[in-house]
This record gives C-alpha cells, sequence and structure tokens, in this order.
C-alpha cells in the first residue's frame, strides 16, 4: 500500500467506526414510520450529527454524515481525466443498478460524490459492524485499482482495433 | 401552486417542536469577534514562524473562538492551518502526546474543518498524518467526542 494511502484508510477506518454506534430510532414526524433520519430533510436537526469530511487531495475525498439510526457514506473517486471520468460513471453505475444485492449502497449518489453507501440501523443488527468497515475500506482500495485496470485495458484494446483498421490502408 | 401537496406545513408552524441547526447553536454568554482575536492569531502566526511549533499547536488548541462567527473562524483556522504545516513529520508524535485530552478533540476539529474546505483538501496528506498520529495516541475517542460536540471550529 502506497505511504499516502494508509493515513487516508485509517482516518476512514476510525471515523466509520465511531459513526456506526446507531440505535433503532422511529419517526418524530409521522406516526409508525421508521426512517433514515439522515436521509430526510429540513427536519429534526437535533438527530443529525456532525458530518466527517476526510480528503486525501481535492479529487479523492469521503464524507460521512452520520445520524442517530443511519449514516451516510460517500466517496469521491479519483478522476484525473475524461476516460477516467467515462470509467467511474459507467462503474458505478452499473453497482448502483444492482443495489439491493448489495444491502448498503445508495441508489444515487449525492451531489460531486461518485458513489454513496447508506447503513442503517438493520444493517449494523443484521451484520457485523466492523465487517462493514472492513467492506467500504476494502471498495476504496479496489475501485482505484479497478478503475486504472480498465483504463489500461481500454487503452490496449484502442491500438489493436486502430492498427487492425488502419493496417487495411497500407499497400 | 402545482405541487401544493408537497408543501411542508409543519414547517410553517411555531409549534410544531421542529429544531433548526440554528437552535442547536449553544448558547454563548459572550462572543469573540474578529478584533478580540487578532492578539492571539499574530501570537500563533508569531510562534510558528519562530519555530515555537509545540508552544503553537498548545496555543492554537486551547479555548478556540467556538461563539465567533464564520468569518473569524475561517481567520483562525488559517492561522491553525499554517502552524500544522510547519510542523515536521518526525515531531507529531511528541507534540500530540504533550496534549490532554480537551485539546485532542479540539484538535480533530480542526483536522476535520481543514479537510471540508479547498485550502485544506490541498494539504490533505500533512492534516491525515495528524490524525493518523493523533488516533494512534488517543484512539478513537476524539473522534467520538467531535460527532456530539455541537460547538465548531
Amino acid at each position: 500500500m502506497s505511504q499516502s494511502l494508509r493515513p487516508y484508510l485509517t482516518a476512514v477506518r476510525y471515523s466509520l467506526e465511531a459513526a456506526l454506534t446507531l440505535s433503532n430510532f422511529s419517526s418524530q414526524e409521522v406516526e409508525r414510520h421508521n426512517r433514515p433520519e439522515v436521509e430526510v430533510p429540513n427536519q429534526s436537526a437535533e438527530l443529525l450529527l456532525q458530518p466527517m469530511h476526510i480528503s486525501r487531495n481535492e479529487h479523492e475525498q469521503v464524507l460521512i454524515e452520520p445520524s442517530i439510526n443511519s449514516i451516510r457514506v460517500s466517496l469521491k473517486v479519483k478522476q484525473a481525466d475524461e476516460i477516467e471520468q467515462i470509467l467511474v460513471h459507467k462503474f458505478t453505475r452499473f453497482l448502483e443498478q444492482r443495489a439491493e444485492s448489495f444491502y448498503i449502497l445508495r441508489r444515487v449518489p449525492i451531489q460531486g460524490y461518485s458513489i454513496s453507501f447508506l447503513i442503517t440501523n438493520k444493517h449494523t443488527e443484521s451484520m457485523k459492524t466492523g465487517k462493514l468497515v472492513d467492506f467500504i475500506i476494502e471498495f476504496m482500495e479496489e475501485v482505484d485499482k479497478e478503475i486504472s485496470e480498465m483504463k489500461l485495458f481500454l487503452n490496449a484494446r484502442a491500438r489493436f482495433v486502430a492498427e487492425a483498421y488502419l493496417g487495411e490502408f497500407v499497400y | 401552486m402545482s405541487d401544493w401537496r408537497r408543501i411542508d406545513i409543519d414547517a410553517f408552524d411555531p409549534e410544531s417542536g421542529r429544531l433548526t441547526a440554528q437552535d442547536l447553536i449553544p448558547p454563548y454568554t459572550t462572543v469573540v469577534t474578529l478584533a478580540d482575536l487578532q492578539p492571539k492569531i499574530s501570537q500563533l502566526r508569531s510562534l510558528s514562524s519562530s519555530g515555537d511549533v509545540n508552544s503553537a499547536i498548545n496555543l492554537a488548541t486551547t479555548d478556540p473562538p467556538y461563539s465567533a462567527d464564520e468569518n473569524t473562524k475561517a481567520e483562525y483556522f488559517r492561522a491553525v492551518l499554517d502552524t500544522l504545516k510547519q510542523v515536521r513529520q518526525a515531531d507529531i508524535t511528541n507534540i500530540v502526546k504533550s496534549l490532554d485530552s480537551k485539546q485532542h478533540d479540539v484538535l480533530i476539529k480542526f483536522l476535520y474543518k481543514g479537510m471540508s474546505i479547498p485550502e485544506g483538501q490541498k494539504q490533505g496528506g500533512i492534516l491525515l498524518t495528524w490524525f493518523e498520529k493523533l488516533t494512534q495516541i488517543a484512539g478513537v475517542t476524539p473522534v467520538v467526542h467531535y460527532l456530539s460536540d455541537r460547538n465548531t471550529v
């Protein structure tokens, strides 16, 4: 692991561990409703805790928004050029369309971020909190690797196609 | 009035008992202004430029301007960020060890604030190093304190 990645992931790990102390909490506004308070705008500010920004640089950031019964974790994945922007967009869209099999994935990322997770007290009751943190950390490690691998593959394929196609015109 | 069904009528009811972010700011007896804080900022800058980073960090994390307005806080934070940048990586552990747990709580507020604004994000590596050393020494405690503390820097 590179030298600057380790402190970044450590900071995310500690912040998540602190934030993932969720409890069951019914809505104060609507009877018999139980909703993730972090997703309810303009109501009950007392249920929201201080948001945590963790950034490695301008392009790689994590925003953790904790509340009493849910937290929202948003990642900004590194996008150095246009190809990476397209790849990140396609990749996160692919995952988001299959959000129900990932349980904690949010279908739409929040403004300015590439992908968001929504963890509620239901998840921490049915899954191990430590493993949830591990999953997000592992995801952050893998997604960069995945994107750069896809970019290399894409470039290699583009080169091959260009050679095969333009080879037709060489006499 | 096409979307009248979506109007949140409870927001207009003064007795709804709803709290906004404004209601949660703790009541301060005195409000610190930029003029009050100026001596501290200049002391901080002179300490960090003379190389006495240990006392500079100690000063910065003691009695931060919780009650000040956003501009004053931003001004104070710039001085703190410059101090944090001055410190060599090898000295961070010793400085953090010399602070008490209240100062750890303040320090982590500065670190999170720094990472949320563009000036600090450029120095992300430095702030993350501070964060790592702080959690090595104080564990997860300052992070938990940060979460529920309504006093912001």
